[in-house]
C-alpha cells in the first residue's frame, strides 16, 4: 500500500516524518520509544528512519502510532460533557439519534452485540432488536437494504465492518443511492441513509483493515463523505450526517477509537456539513488534512515553528464532498503555500482534486503547489 | 417451618427451570447428567447422539450420497386456465367480477397498443429507445390486481402493465418516453425508467437487480410501521443471477420482511437463455435454499398470477415472511430495439407463443366464453385505444424538452456551490455560443 504522505505514521520501530522530495518543508526523523508518542529531538535532514538505540528492549514492544491526538479544548456551548473516545462518541450520538426519532435503525454485520469496535454497546438492549440488529455478511446488501429503508422515510443507519470491505457496496452507493434523488425526479430519496465504516490506519491492519477510499467516493456526485478528527467532531459529524437529508457516508478513523479522549457534550448538538474548519492560524503555509492526519500536521506545525520559524495554517477539511472550497481557497490566498496530507495513496488521491481547484481558482495566481 | 419447605420446593423448581434452559443450549450434555435427577423427558443423555451443530437441524446419515438437483421434473407450474381460457378447476377460480376482468383485459390489451405505437416512434427516430412488454403482460396485471394500491413496487424494467393497471395516464408514460417538460422524472433518464410517487412505484434504474434489496428494506421499514403493507419486487430470471438477488432473498428471510419477490422468468436475459443462465431448476427452486415461501406458476395465466400474488401478499402481511413467486413466461418481443432477436432465436419459436399462449388471447377465449366479451366490442376498443394512444403521442411530441438548469438540481436535496459554480458556467457558454445548440426546443 503505497504511503503518500510526507508525514504518516509508521509503527516499525521509529516514527518516520522525513522526506527527501518535499521542497517547503523538510522535517528530521523522530524517535519514538515504546508506546511514547511524544517528539524528541528532530533534527533537520535526516534519512527515514533511524536505528533506535533502544536495542534490545525495541524488539520486544510493538510499536503502534507516533502521533499525539491532540484534543480541543471542552465546548461550553452544548451542556454538560463526559469524557469519551471515539467509539463512545459514537455511541452516544447513535443512542441520540434513536431516542429522538422513533424510526431510526442500525444494521450491519456484528452490530448487535456491540460491534466489533464497541460502537453499538447497548443500544440493542436499550432500543430493542427490531432496531439495532444483525445482517447476514453482505455488504451490498446492507447498502442496498439501508436504501429501501431510506426510500420509505424511516432513518437507516448502516456499518460497514471495515472502510476496506465497502466495495461490494460500490454500485449501490455510487449507482443507486447517490442518484436515487436527480433520476426519480426528485419523486423518490434515500436522504435518510447514513454508512458508518472504520477507516484508515491502525499500525497492524495490512492491506485490508487500513484502507482510506474517500477518493474513490469523491468522484461521485450525490453523497457525501465525512471524517472525523476527534470525539468531539465524531458526535456532532454524526448526527449531522444522520439528519442530512442525502446520503452520507462516514468514515470513523479506527486508531483514534481509543487513543482519543476528550470532553464530548451528552446531549445532542451538530457540525455543519461542508465546512472546513481553520484549527490553527498561520501566515506563511496552509496545511490541510483529514482525520488521522490532523494531528500529525499539527505536530509538523509545531516542528516548522520551533525548528524553521515558520508559522503554519492548519485546516481539518471534514467533509470530502462536497468540500469548503472557500475556507481552503481564502487561506492559501492569505498564506500563499498549500501542503495537503492523506494517508490513501497519492495517485488520484484527494489532494489531487483540491490542488488543481485551488489553482484554478479567479484569485489565485498559479503558483507551485506541492501535494504529499 | 412451612415456610422453608415451600422456599427450598420454589428453590428446586427453579433451579430446575434453570437446568432445562442450560439443556436446551447445544453442548451442555456434562450439565445434563449431574442434573438429571432432575430432568424432565426432553432432556437427553450423552448416550443420544444427536447432532448439535448450530448451523443445521438435521439427523446423521452412514451412507455417502449426494443429493441430485432435479430439473428434469421440477417444480410444477401452477395454472389455472389451459391455453383455450378454461377452467381447469373450478374451484381455483377466482370468481372475480365482470367489470375487474374486463379491466384486466383493458390494461393488457392498452399496454400492447402503446407498446406497438411506441416501438414504431423509436423506428422513426422520434424516441430515442423502447422497451416492450409484449407477452408478458398477464405477469403485470395479474400481481398488480392483486396487491392493494398502496403496497410499493419496485420493478425492473419491463413492468409497465403494473403502472397501466394502477391507471398512470398514457400522457405521463408518453412523457417520460420522450422526456419532455411534462415527465415527472425531469426527463434525466432513458425512456420506460418510469417512476410515480402517487401510485408507489418506485422509479426505475438501468442497473439490474439493485432493487431486490431495497425492496427487503422497504418491506422492513413497512413492517416496523405496522403499515399493512407489503412491498413486491419484480425482477427477470437473468437479474436472479445478480449477486444483489442473493442479498435480497437472504435479507428478507433472516430479517423476516413481508415482501413478494416476484420473477419473470421469460426465457431470455437479451440474447442468453436460460440453459447459460442457471443450470438448478429456475428461480423457485432457490426459495427453499434460502428459507423462502415459493411456487412456479402459469405466467401467461392471468388468473394464476392473481391467485398466487393474492395469497403470498395475505400470508406475507399476517406472517412477515417473504414469498417467491416464478411466473413462467415468453418474451415475445426483442429485448429492447437495440435488439434483433432474430439473430439468436428463431421465428417458429416467436410464433408459438404469440399464437398458441398469449395472455391476452387466453383472457379474452375466457371472456367470451362468459359473455363478457364479443367480436364487436374488440373492434371498438380496439379503435378507442388506438386513438387514445395516439393522441397522447402527439401531443407528447408536441411539447418542449425541460429547461436545461434541470441538469444541476435535485443531485443533493440542496444545490451545492460547486454545482451552482456549474450551472452558471453553462449559462454562460449558453449566452455565446447558444446558436450552436437547439435551445428552441426546450423550456425557457
Amino acid at each position: 500500500m503505497e504511503l503518500s504522505s510526507l508525514l504518516t505514521r509508521r509503527r516499525v520501530g521509529m516514527a518516520a516524518a522525513a522526506s527527501t522530495a518535499g521542497r517547503l518543508l523538510r522535517l528530521g526523523a523522530v524517535r519514538a520509544e515504546g508506546h511514547c508518542r511524544r517528539l524528541r529531538r528532530a533534527g533537520l535532514e535526516r534519512g527515514f528512519l533511524q536505528p533506535t538505540s533502544a536495542g534490545k528492549d525495541a524488539a520486544q514492544k510493538r510499536h503502534v502510532a507516533h502521533f499525539t491526538f491532540q484534543p480541543d479544548r471542552e465546548s461550553q456551548e452544548h451542556g454538560q460533557t463526559q469524557k469519551m473516545n471515539l467509539f463512545q462518541a459514537v455511541t452516544s450520538a447513535l443512542d441520540n439519534s434513536l431516542a429522538k426519532d422513533p424510526t431510526a435503525v442500525i444494521f450491519g454485520e456484528d452490530v448487535a452485540f456491540g460491534g466489533v469496535f464497541r460502537c453499538t454497546v447497548g443500544l440493542r438492549d436499550k432500543y430493542g432488536k427490531d432496531r439495532v440488529f444483525n445482517t447476514p455478511l453482505c455488504e451490498q446488501g446492507i447498502v442496498g437494504f439501508g436504501i429501501g429503508i431510506a426510500v420509505t422515510g424511516a432513518t437507516a443507519i448502516a456499518e460497514i465492518q471495515f472502510a476496506d470491505y465497502i466495495f461490494p457496496a460500490f454500485d449501490q452507493i455510487v449507482n443507486e443511492a447517490a442518484k436515487y434523488r436527480y433520476r426519480s425526479g426528485d419523486l423518490f430519496n434515500c436522504g435518510s441513509l447514513t454508512i458508518r465504516s472504520p477507516w484508515g490506519c491502525v499500525g497492524h491492519g495490512g492491506l485490508y483493515h487500513s484502507q482510506c477510499p474517500e477518493a474513490f467516493f469523491a468522484h461521485c456526485p450525490g453523497i457525501k463523505v465525512v471524517i472525523p478528527r476527534s470525539p468531539f467532531q465524531a458526535k456532532g459529524l454524526l448526527l449531522s450526517c444522520i439528519e442530512d437529508k442525502n446520503p452520507c457516508i462516514f468514515f470513523e478513523p479506527k486508531i483514534l477509537y481509543r487513543a482519543a479522549v476528550e470532553q464530548v457534550p451528552v446531549e445532542p448538538y451538530t457540525i455543519p456539513l461542508s465546512q472546513a474548519e481553520v484549527i490553527q492560524e498561520g501566515s506563511d503555509i496552509t496545511l490541510v488534512a483529514w482525520g488521522t492526519q490532523v494531528h500529525v500536521i499539527r505536530e509538523v506545525a509545531l516542528m516548522a515553528r520551533e525548528k524553521l520559524g515558520v508559522s503554519c495554517e492548519i485546516i481539518d477539511l471534514r467533509t470530502i464532498i462536497p468540500w469548503d472550497v472557500d475556507t481552503v481557497c481564502k487561506s492559501v490566498i492569505k498564506t500563499g503555500r498549500l501542503l495537503i496530507s492523506h494517508e490513501a495513496p497519492l495517485t488520484g488521491g484527494f489532494a489531487s482534486e483540491i490542488s488543481s481547484t485551488v489553482q484554478l481558482h479567479d484569485e489565485l495566481p498559479s503558483f507551485f503547489l506541492e501535494t504529499f | 417451618m412451612a415456610a422453608a419447605v415451600s422456599a427450598a420446593s420454589v428453590w428446586r423448581q427453579s433451579l430446575a427451570q434453570a437446568a432445562l434452559l442450560l439443556l436446551r443450549r447445544p453442548g451442555v450434555r456434562g450439565l445434563a447428567r449431574s442434573q438429571s435427577h432432575r430432568q424432565q423427558q426432553q432432556a437427553f443423555s450423552s448416550l443420544d447422539d444427536k447432532p448439535q451443530f448450530p448451523g443445521a437441524s438435521a439427523e446423521f446419515i452412514d451412507k455417502l450420497e449426494f443429493i441430485q438437483p432435479n430439473v428434469i421434473s421440477g417444480i410444477p407450474i401452477y395454472r389455472v386456465m389451459d391455453r383455450q381460457g378454461q377452467i381447469i378447476n373450478p374451484s381455483e377460480d377466482p370468481h372475480l367480477p365482470q367489470e375487474k376482468v374486463l379491466k384486466f383485459y383493458r390494461s393488457m390489451t392498452l399496454l400492447n397498443t402503446m407498446d406497438r405505437i411506441l416501438y414504431e416512434s423509436q423506428r422513426q427516430g422520434r424516441i430515442s429507445f423502447y422497451m416492450t412488454n409484449y407477452g408478458e403482460e398477464g405477469t403485470h396485471v395479474g400481481s398488480a390486481a392483486a396487491l392493494d394500491s398502496t403496497d410499493l413496487v419496485f420493478g425492473q424494467y419491463r413492468e409497465a402493465g403494473v403502472l397501466m393497471y394502477r391507471d398512470y395516464p398514457l400522457e405521463l408514460f408518453m412523457a417520460q418516453c420522450y422526456g419532455n417538460m411534462s415527465d415527472p422524472g425531469k426527463g434525466r433518464q432513458m425512456p420506460v425508467h418510469y417512476g410515480c410517487k402517487e401510485r408507489h412505484f418506485v422509479t426505475i434504474s438501468s442497473p439490474l437487480a439493485t432493487q431486490i434489496p431495497q425492496a427487503v428494506g422497504a418491506a422492513y421499514a413497512a413492517k416496523r410501521a405496522n403499515a399493512n403493507r407489503i412491498v413486491i419486487c419484480y425482477f427477470g430470471e437473468g437479474a436472479a443471477s445478480e449477486g444483489d438477488a442473493h442479498a435480497g432473498f437472504n435479507f428478507a428471510a433472516t430479517l423476516e420482511c413481508p415482501i413478494i419477490f416476484f420473477c419473470r422468468n421469460n426465457g431470455y436475459a437479451i440474447s442468453t437463455p436460460t440453459y447459460e443462465q442457471y443450470r438448478g431448476d429456475g428461480i423457485a427452486a432457490r426459495g427453499p435454499g434460502y428459507g423462502i415461501m415459493s411456487i412456479r406458476v402459469d405466467g401467461n395465466d392471468v388468473f394464476a398470477v392473481y391467485n398466487a400474488t393474492k395469497e403470498a401478499r395475505r400470508r406475507a402481511v399476517a406472517e412477515n415472511q417473504p414469498f417467491l413467486i416464478e411466473a413462467m413466461t415468453y418474451r415475445i418481443g426483442h429485448h429492447s430495439t437495440s435488439d434483433d432477436s432474430s439473430a439468436y432465436r428463431s421465428v417458429d419459436e416467436v410464433n408459438y407463443w404469440d399464437k398458441q399462449d398469449h395472455p391476452i388471447s387466453r383472457l379474452r377465449h375466457y371472456l367470451v366464453s362468459h359473455g363478457w366479451w364479443d367480436e364487436d366490442q374488440e373492434k371498438t376498443w380496439r379503435k378507442q385505444s388506438r386513438k387514445m394512444v395516439m393522441e397522447a403521442f402527439a401531443q407528447a411530441e408536441r411539447k418542449l424538452k425541460p429547461n436545461p438548469n434541470l441538469l444541476f438540481s435535485d443531485v443533493y436535496q440542496e444545490m451545492p456551490a460547486q454545482l451552482r459554480k456549474q450551472q452558471e458556467s453553462l449559462a454562460q457558454h449558453l449566452q455565446t455560443y447558444g446558436e450552436h445548440y437547439p435551445l428552441d426546443h426546450f423550456d425557457k
